[in-house]
């Protein structure tokens, strides 16, 4: 930051150390440019470190969300690529359980072909096969790639690749207020939450990547940034209970994805709105309503002893008044260019998404940072390997 | 931000289990198991063998003073105290004895996870041994 | 659905009789880089009948002191970054129930480790002591009862150790010996040792055949105590040096050049 202006690549301050920021700083760094991230706590800390842990196939959308779907089965096959070793890589079954789940299953067999999806049929007995514990009264059972993550290590191995590249990573850094002078954001006023301190950061431009919290962060640059919080419960139950990720072959509705995670099983999830994520709460008649809809996929479930019940705020694009729980608004995500949509200058958010399409959101954030600074550099993360996840704690 | 950046590399306290210099951690029964009782009162009898040897080396040394000394001590040898003393020592080479072959056993690997159970075996084999001894040794006072 | 509330409430299981009512004092350790020594400050914080440690600290993080410093991620035990000490005692704070310990809770940093502020360490330091790039996730450990069916080579499975540094905290050895590798970096070379996929085992064995490897561990299995996912470090530390003395034995029979 004390080289002569000229000489120095831009500079980008990227607030936020989830999924999302992790990538983004990876992509602009490997772009070249120079780096820093912010991230109020431990990294992935927000929504990131919280999910399933279930790199999606896209099934799960291909039925009324194509375009998430699409996105979803391009950027599984992108990280199996270029984070090997992370995922367990069992595969996923969609199970129908009653009819009415059977009169979904050709609707859902043609949506995964129509966006891309592999998609194997398979009856009971083949599916009982893979899956020993699952409800023998199911009625059928499709097979598709979906595959098991560590929810925090797979986005660290984007932290690491961008520390290794020269990123500048943060955490324990909290940002206070942006620094906006006529309508153009130049940086941030951050405390270190490490030594205590507040001190400047000055930037080129500001990336807002901070989740469900991004509408209060864009409101510290005087612009409005439409985000329903949208929380769902998961428990974590004592035991591996499947191997494969398993999914309900339905409208995807509460407790319907049982995700084996090391000797764990997770079961997710419900989903409401809230005004703030800050505090969440774990309803009791949630966490009653996991155990009871899991149960139904794999009866074993009723019988697991909890290890763990929490909730985490998904980052839905979305006014208030437009949803009620959430699942009306889509899983994709959205990038705003704060010149173009509020006319305020050096100020970029990002948000919405999942953990399955961190890369691709992070690319195409990338471009609209890249063209704000005129700056010509392809993207280089579809081929780029990942470091391990502990070099995002190296020295 | 340079300032805060080097303040935050360098290297920040390392906590220990309990308070003061370092092998007082070793006394910090918060949260310990067997294994650590095992392991302390490991130190603490080897620690008090050692300071045996010295002391029993000492008492031999009486011996150059002549005879008159050495009985003197051996009056004072076979009092009650003296004799319960001696029941203390057989403790501490029995503990460390047993508990030595049993962190041997486990950890030359050929019970890797026989660690409590050897430990009960010792204590049982100890005792026994330990309470005949003391019966015959203060029999003799 | 009284199955489920069966199951679900074992961790309460102590607690049939009602938890103690009425906040509890909390007793955090504090340290901002810069400070001379740490303190400690108390909080009085609101409890349910299943607030969790983390949530208790959450509430003060939120409600009392912004500047609270906490690492937490998953809050299901699968990334390990939570751990701390609770009265003294190691475990993961997100799965830690307040009602099962007592009105006052002291709650630190684990030990063994430099703090980097508050309840945060500096994990450098714990991944430091692995060799190299270690893998998390290696492909293994099959179901008993689950044949694999055609079309999967193989069920792959996360490995159960998560990283969180309660073993290195746990292990008295490591109070006077800080540059033992400890249990974590032990128990995962015991791992790759006893599949290798094609890992280079001399270079390992030799790693872990050090004074400062598998032999400077006193067989105390605290750090089997407090591991939070069943990984039990201490008998692979074990089982390696069982593997390091069968070789040893097999390769200079007595009488055979020493060198």
């Amino acid at each position: 930051m004390t080289s002569a202006p000229g000489t120095r690549p831009f500079h980008v301050l990227i607030v936020g150390g989830g999924g999302t920021g992790g990538a983004l700083a990876h992509d602009l760094t490997l772009r070249g440019l120079h780096v820093t991230l912010v991230e109020r706590g431990e990294f992935t800390s927000g929504t990131t470190g919280r999910h399933h842990g279930l790199l999606h196939s896209g099934a799960r959308y291909a039925v009324g969300d194509a375009e998430s779907a699409i996105e979803c089965i391009e950027e599984n096959t992108i990280l199996r690529r270029i984070c090997p070793g992370t995922f367990e890589e069992n595969g996923g079954l969609f199970v129908a359980i009653t009819d009415e789940d059977m009169e979904y299953y050709d609707e859902f067999v043609k949506a995964c072909a129509d966006c891309g999806i592999p998609a194997q049929e398979l009856t009971r007995e083949q599916a009982l096969a893979f899956e020993p514990n699952l409800n023998p009264s199911l009625k059928a059972a499709v097979r598709v790639p979906d595959a098991t993550m560590d929810a925090m290590r797979m986005p660290l191995r984007f932290f690491a690749t961008a520390k290794r590249n020269g990123a500048d990573l943060r955490n324990y850094v909290e940002v206070l207020d942006l620094v906006v002078n006529n309508r153009v954001v130049s940086g941030a006023v951050v405390r270190d939450h490490v030594t205590g301190k507040v001190a400047e950061i000055s930037a080129d431009v500001v990336v807002n990547a901070t989740g469900p919290w991004s509408e209060k962060v864009a409101a510290m640059a005087g612009v409005d940034v439409p985000i329903r919080p949208s929380p769902g419960v998961m428990l974590a139950l004592r035991g591996r209970l499947c191997n494969m990720v398993v999914n309900r072959m339905h409208r995807s509705g509460d407790g319907d994805i049982i995700v084996p995670q090391r000797a764990l099983s997770i079961i997710g999830t419900s989903s409401w709105t809230v005004d703030d994520p800050e505090e969440l709460d774990v309803p009791e008649d949630h966490v009653q309503r996991m155990y009871e809809e899991g149960a139904k996929l794999i009866p074993d479930v009723a019988r697991a002893e909890l290890r763990s019940a929490w909730s985490a705020a998904r980052p839905l694009i979305g006014s208030r008044g437009d949803a009620d729980t959430g699942r009306e608004l889509s899983r994709t995500f959205k990038t705003y260019d704060h010149a173009e949509t509020d006319g305020v200058e050096g100020f970029v958010t990002i948000t919405g998404g999942k953990a399955t399409t961190l890369r691709g959101m992070a690319e195409l954030c990338a471009d609209i940072v890249c063209r704000k600074l005129g700056v010509e550099a392809e993207c280089r993360t579809r081929e780029t390997e990942l470091a391990p996840h502990s070099e995002a704690y190296a020295a | 931000m340079s300032d805060a950046i080097d303040e935050r590399r360098s290297r920040g306290p390392v906590q220990r289990k309990g308070l003061g210099p370092r092998p007082v951690g070793w006394l910090d029964p918060r949260g310990r198991t067997l294994g650590h009782l095992a392991f302390v009162g490991n130190r603490i009898t080897g620690l008090g063998l050692v300071f045996y040897l010295y002391l029993h080396l000492a008492v031999l040394s009486l011996l150059i003073r002549g005879g008159e000394a050495w009985n003197d001590f051996l009056e004072l040898a076979t009092t009650t105290v003296f004799l319960l003393l001696d029941v203390l020592l057989l403790f501490g080479l029995l503990y460390h004895g047993l508990n030595g072959l049993r962190v041997t056993l486990v950890g030359t690997g050929y019970v890797p996870n026989r660690q409590k159970a050897l430990w009960w075996a010792g204590a049982f084999v100890g005792t026994l041994v330990l309470a005949l001894s003391a019966f015959r040794i203060l029999g003799e006072s | 659905m009284s199955m489920t509330i069966d199951a679900r409430t074992d961790t309460d299981a102590a607690g049939t009789a009602a938890p103690p009512a009425g906040p509890r004092r909390f007793r955090v350790f504090r340290y901002k880089r810069g400070d001379e020594r740490p303190h400690y400050e108390t909080f009085e914080v609101p409890v349910g009948h299943r607030t969790t440690v983390f949530e208790a600290l959450r509430w003060i993080q939120i409600h009392r002191d912004r500047t609270l410093a906490l690492r937490h991620s998953c809050l299901h035990a699968s990334c390990g970054t939570c751990g701390v000490r609770v009265n003294g005692k190691e475990g993961l704070a997100c799965v830690t129930m307040v009602h099962d310990i007592g009105r006052e809770i002291t709650v630190e940093p684990i030990a063994n480790v430099p703090v980097l502020t508050d309840l945060v360490v500096d994990m450098r330091e714990v991944f430091e002591r692995f060799p190299d790039d270690h893998p998390i996730v290696r492909g293994s450990e099959f179901l008993d009862d689950a044949d694999t069916p055609d079309g999967i080579a193989s069920y792959e499975r996360y490995e159960d150790c998560i990283e969180c540094g309660l073993c290195v905290s746990a292990c008295p050895v490591v109070v006077t010996a800080e540059r033992y590798v400890g249990p974590a970096a032990l128990a995962w070379g015991e791992r790759v040792l006893e599949e290798p996929r094609g890992a280079e085992v001399a270079n390992l064995l030799s790693w872990a055949n050090a004074p400062d490897g598998v032999w400077r561990c006193h067989a105390i299995f605290e750090c089997t105590a407090a591991c939070p996912s069943g990984v039990n470090p201490a008998a692979r530390i074990m089982s390696l040096r069982g593997t390091l003395l069968g070789r040893r034995l097999r390769k200079q029979p007595r009488g055979s050049d020493p060198t």
